[in-house]
């Protein structure tokens, strides 16, 4: 957990919008982003096993695959593939945006329901990291001139049970918040890949940055 | 008119009265129906709710009623419920009853009716039921909402091992539902086209998320359900109350497994009630309570602990009288004062537990980990306690607890403190022993002490004191100080007599002595040594009572009896004990030791008894003795090995065993056969007497094969077996050819000595030298007298009786000066040999020659009975080679050249000494052609050859005997 705190921190001064000292460009943010997009994959797969066997078969049998009867106010990562490459960075970036913030208010209302102690603190660690994430992307959209989303008051989303919600029925929904977050994991990582190669500079511009570098 | 309004006014009032007289006069059945049922569902109990009232009772009117209630599923002709509920029914009174359905409710349409009888035994018989009531119809499916999948029941808790039946709808149309339960399928029930029942037997405990059971047609739909299995509920065991100051009860109980489920039911709560008070509270803790005790002086309590969930209530009572439980609270501020070498005093206080209370207290006095000392006291509030008979200088530790006197129900727990006791001088005297070595004008005394126990000791011991007082000067003293921890010293003394004083001494004090007096004449008599009996706990040896005074006894002994200091022992023994087991750890298996018996006299002076020798634990012997085998005869040989030490083997030497092996097989008388180690067969003579160490074999056959070994037994076996020495036994007459043999050589040696020694005598007698007419003595007679021309005579101034001289035909001349080629070409076809007489051609048998013999010459080449010169028939080429060959030739000629031409007037015929060719031939050379019988002269000639081959060639093979080189131009005569 301190490895991932301390990874989390060491990313955080390298958003462009917090460090002022020098000016890279988009470009070592967005790699920073990916890398930590990466990272947060890792880590959920760890996760997501231990919570799945907390729920117990089948949610944690690896061809479970449920209706979304309570998930679909999830935001969905699941896109058209000629929609997702005529996205431009600004709407790319903006849809990781708003699914973390609210995928990260899910996973604390899941947070608070866990049952056990160890379980509690592995979420907890898994949340700081994303709101790590958030913030990263965040520094990227502000190293790029694009405004951040704002949330319209009062629609903040929630994670708690619904009690009309059955039991089994809420274990679906956490299931499916642990998937579409995986999802989202992974398609950031293409999105940011993306992103990092359109914002690469010309060849001359490297060599120019790394004399620069020497001196 | 008025009389017919007062007319109807009694009738009205007659009828009314007669109404009221039936109606509690009960003469009739009234038709009583129940009416306004309802009946609502309880999802979450699966429980079907009732309600009706029965609106024909009178006013206030109580009636004991039966209420027969039907429950049909699916349909009304279905029924599967048929329940009668009797109650007392009162007027306007709404009636409820429930029923539990194992089928959740939601998964089937139910009809309910009801129809009642009076059932009080005012109202006579007969009584008949009321009709039915019309079916109250009860459908949740209505209330689903949207899907095509549902499973009831919805997060279901029961206890484990309950049997629960699950139901799935489907709305779809094909009703091909499957159900798993944690991903096992589950057998179903079909009950109704589009309602699946899954019974399950004796559920689990699985987790505590609960069990999920998900259901799916198969066409991407799929919901489920989650049964919460919680575990039965315990009844709390060990549950018991006690007071330790008689303000709170302090109650404990084991609350056994926990059954809460994190999203369905809390942990069970605890309650305890106190039926006397009427009191109850609710119990924070799992395990514990504490109760008030209130002024009033309550002396009987009958608690009731009672545990429940969600579906359990379970309880415990006691009953008990406060002041039999009473625990009191651990004591405090223990103090230890007062403490000396041995005694220490231990104070402690206690929490009041009354006015008028006594506490029962338990003081442990620990040492080294164990307890040592245990003490009861009573007290009040404060207790002491004098802990006696300490160790100095001892670490303690020391610990109270304290019960109720009066009605002792617990200990308290207990309060422990470490204390020290003071040092104090070693409390007894060192235990010393000696060793007295006397020596020419001197005695060298080694004096040994054992360590102070702790307990003696009092303290760590800083040096011992060695007081030298000489018993016949008393005004001597001496005073050796020795630092610890030695545990000896060495004096040497003179002759006198001298007492010694031994004492310890730590940093308090000196410790008492220890005396023991050595004199000059030790009078130690030469004692027998007797072997000791070893038993399972050691040495165990006695000896006799002295008649004198004796103080005691006194056993010693070595440790180590093979080391060097052999690590000396001692056991001191009273003066009435006359026997003792020696033990030690390190007594070792086959080594020997030696006990040494003093009895010390009242002068303190240590005097030799006995001696004492043995094994611990005997073994058979480690090595054989070096066997020396002598006096060797042809029937008999003498075996001994005397240097066979006894004294150092691995047990008692009880004797030998001689082993024999013979070629024959049999057994000498006195020996026996026996089987090796090695499975070989020998014979086995025993010898019994361990200092016999010598044997005689006997009986034994001439020139014969025999093999001995010899190895010594102890009680445990005999040695190890090694090779066996091989011995063979001489001829029978072999001595008497000795006996001849021997002088007969010294016989002939003698005599060749003599020979030697008159060797000239014995050749002028038997083969004097020839002699040399040059040096002829009558030669120079002749020459001083006669003519001084004469010479000796020559051969060719003789004129012998008849020559036969052959031409040697011309193709055979050898041409000595021509060139070298030349003559190897001829020597090819034509052997260079060059014969002292011309020999007819071809002729190949033997021709008429003359010879000059000269017998002291060439004895060889007169035994062959020839000359030496071989006439070889020419047409023999291939013998010739190998009399000698052309190069061996060539160098004859190559030497002749060297000495250039001979003339010819100067050798017409040369003398050549047989001598040099025989002589000179090589051992290893093939050899000659036998010599061809040749029929000489009766006078052999002499060979005749040039002064430059007078010596052949060294590596000449093969030679004829003499070569006579004759210059063919010159006459042969």
């Amino acid at each position: 957990m301190l490895a991932c705190l301390c990874t989390v921190l060491w990313h955080l001064p390298a958003v462009p919008a917090l460090n002022r000292t020098g000016d890279p460009g988009p470009g070592p943010s967005i790699q920073k982003t990916y890398d930590l997009t990466r990272y947060l994959e890792h880590q959920l797969r760890s996760l997501a096993g231990t919570y799945l066997n907390y729920l117990g078969p089948p949610f944690n049998e690896p061809d479970f695959n449920p209706p979304r009867l309570g998930a679909e106010t999830l935001p969905r990562a699941t896109v058209n593939l000629e929609v997702w490459r005529s996205l431009n960075d600004k709407l790319r970036l903006t849809q990781n945006y708003e699914a973390y913030s609210h995928l990260l208010c899910y996973l604390r209302g899941l947070n608070r329901q866990a049952a056990t102690a160890e379980l509690r603190r592995s979420l907890a660690h898994f949340c700081t990291s994303l709101q790590g994430l958030l913030g990263s992307i965040a520094g990227v959209m502000a190293a790029l001139g694009y405004p951040l989303p704002q949330p319209l008051p009062g629609t903040e989303p929630t994670w708690s049970p619904d009690p009309a919600h059955s039991d089994f029925l809420q274990k679906m929904d956490d299931f499916w918040l642990l998937k579409e977050l995986q999802t989202w994991l992974w398609r950031s990582a293409k999105d940011f890949n993306r992103l990092k190669k359109k914002m690469q500079p010309p060849a001359a511009a490297v060599t120019l940055h790394l004399e620069a570098h020497g001196f | 008119m008025a009389v017919f309004a007062v007319f109807q006014t009694t009738f009205l009032l007659a009828l009314l009265s007669w109404r009221t007289y039936q109606s509690e006069a009960l003469s009739e059945p009234l038709p009583l129906t129940p009416e306004s049922l309802k009946v609502s569902i309880n999802s979450t109990q699966q429980c079907l709710h009732l309600q009706w009232s029965v609106h024909s009772l009178a006013y206030h009117q109580e009636l004991k009623m039966v209420f027969q209630i039907e429950i049909s599923r699916f349909n009304t002709s279905n029924v599967i419920w048929v329940e009668n509920y009797s109650t007392t029914v009162k007027w306007k009174q709404v009636l409820h009853w429930s029923w539990e359905s194992e089928l959740p409710l939601e998964c089937a349409t139910h009809f309910v009716r009801i129809r009642s009888m009076v059932d009080d035994a005012r109202i006579p018989e007969p009584r008949s039921w009321s009709s039915w009531s019309s079916w109250e119809e009860v459908d949740e499916q209505n209330s689903l909402g949207h899907g095509t999948l549902f499973v009831f029941p919805k997060d279901k808790l029961v206890e484990e091992g309950s049997n629960v039946t699950i139901c799935s709808i489907s709305r779809s149309y094909q009703n091909n539902v499957s159900c798993l339960l944690e991903g096992v399928q589950m057998r179903g029930e079909q009950l109704d086209p589009n309602v699946s029942a899954f019974h399950l037997n004796n559920v689990p405990f699985i987790r505590e998320t609960g069990t999920n059971i998900f259901c799916t047609t198969g066409r991407g739909d799929g919901t489920g359900t989650v049964l919460f299995v919680s575990k039965v509920l315990e009844e709390p065991r060990d549950f018991s109350c006690e007071t330790p100051d008689f303000k709170t009860l302090h109650c404990t109980w084991d609350p056994g497994r926990d059954t809460g489920l994190p999203k369905r039911q809390p942990s069970q709560s605890y309650t305890l009630f106190e039926s006397f008070s009427g009191k109850k509270i609710l119990c924070e803790h799992k395990n514990w309570c504490n109760w008030h005790i209130a002024q009033d002086s309550q002396e009987m309590y009958n608690f009731t602990l009672t545990t429940e969930n969600y579906l359990r209530k379970r309880g415990v009572n006691i009953l008990f009288n406060l002041t039999h439980r009473v625990r009191p609270m651990t004591p405090f501020n223990v103090v230890f004062k007062n403490i000396s070498d041995t005694n220490a005093t231990m104070t402690w206080q206690v929490h009041s537990i009354g006015n008028y209370s006594t506490l029962f207290c338990q003081i442990e006095l620990h040492g080294e980990g164990k307890v040592i000392q245990q003490h009861n006291v009573s007290i009040k509030v404060n207790g002491n306690y004098l802990l006696s008979e300490l160790e100095p200088d001892t670490q303690y530790m020391a610990q109270v607890r304290c019960g109720d006197a009066n009605h002792f129900w617990k200990w308290s727990e207990w309060i422990g403190k470490n204390f020290s006791t003071l040092e104090a001088a070693p409390s007894e005297a060192p235990d010393v022993w000696r060793n007295v070595k006397s020596e020419p004008g001197y005695q060298t005394v080694t004096l040994f002490w054992k360590p102070l126990s702790k307990s003696h000791a009092n303290e760590k011991i800083l040096f011992y004191n060695v007081v030298i007082e000489n018993l016949d000067e008393p005004s001597k003293l001496q005073l050796h100080s020795i630092p610890a921890p030695a545990n000896g010293t060495k004096l040497t003394l003179d002759q006198c007599s001298y007492q010694i004083h031994v004492t310890a001494n730590n940093s308090v004090g000196t410790s008492p002595a220890s005396v023991i007096v050595v004199s000059g004449d030790t009078g130690n008599k030469e004692v027998e040594e007797e072997r000791v009996n070893v038993t399972e706990d050691g040495f165990s040896m006695s000896w006799k009572p002295q008649p004198g005074d004796v103080t005691g006894y006194v056993v010693e002994w070595c440790d180590h009896p093979r080391d060097l200091p052999c690590d000396l022992q001692w056991e001191k023994l009273g003066p009435n004990t006359t026997s003792t087991v020696i033990s030690s750890d390190a007594f070792t298996p086959g080594v020997r030791y030696n006990f040494r018996i003093y009895g010390i006299s009242t002068k303190r002076i240590a005097y030799l008894l006995e001696q004492k020798t043995g094994y611990s634990q005997e073994l058979a012997p480690s090595d054989n003795p070096q066997v020396v085998m002598s006096n060797l005869t042809s029937h008999s040989f003498t075996l001994s090995w005397k240097d066979y030490s006894t004294e150092s083997q691995p047990g008692f030497i009880r004797g030998y065993h001689v082993y024999l092996k013979s070629k024959e097989g049999q057994c000498h008388p006195g020996f026996e056969k026996a089987i090796l180690p090695d499975d070989s067969v020998s014979c086995k003579y025993k010898i019994y007497n361990p200092e016999q160490k010598t044997f005689v074999v006997e009986n034994l056959q001439p020139e014969s094969f025999y093999e001995f070994f010899v190895t010594p037994y102890t009680s445990v076996g005999e040695g190890p077996l090694d090779a066996f020495t091989k011995v063979t036994t001489p001829d029978e007459h072999s001595h008497l050819l000795i006996r001849i043999i021997l002088p007969t050589v010294f016989c002939v040696l003698l005599i060749m000595i003599i020979c030697y020694l008159n060797s000239q005598w014995m050749k002028e007698k038997c083969y004097p030298d020839i002699p040399d007419p040059y040096k002829s003595s009558v030669l120079s007679l002749i020459k001083s007298k006669e003519n001084p021309r004469l010479t000796i005579m020559s051969v060719k101034d003789c004129i012998p009786d008849a020559i036969e001289v052959i031409n040697k035909p011309e193709g055979s001349k050898i041409q000595f000066l021509g060139s070298r080629n030349s003559l190897t070409d001829t020597e090819i076809t034509q052997p260079a040999y060059l014969y002292l007489l011309p020999t007819e051609k071809n002729s190949s048998g033997p021709g008429p020659c003359i010879c000059f013999e000269n017998f002291t010459y060439n004895q060889a080449a007169s035994n062959s009975g020839c000359c030496g010169h071989v006439p070889v028939p020419l047409e023999a080429p291939s013998q010739l080679g190998l009399l000698t060959s052309p190069e061996n030739l060539l160098k004859v000629l190559e030497n002749m050249n060297s000495l250039g031409e001979i003339p010819a007037g100067e050798t017409t015929l040369n003398y050549v000494s047989q001598l040099v060719l025989p002589l000179s031939r090589d051992k290893d050379s093939l050899p000659t052609d036998p010599p061809v019988p040749a029929l000489c002269s009766e006078y052999k000639m002499q060979m005749a050859i040039p002064l430059g081959l007078a010596s052949p060639p060294p590596n000449e093979k093969s030679s004829v005997s003499s070569v006579t080189l004759l210059d063919q131009g010159e006459p042969h005569h």
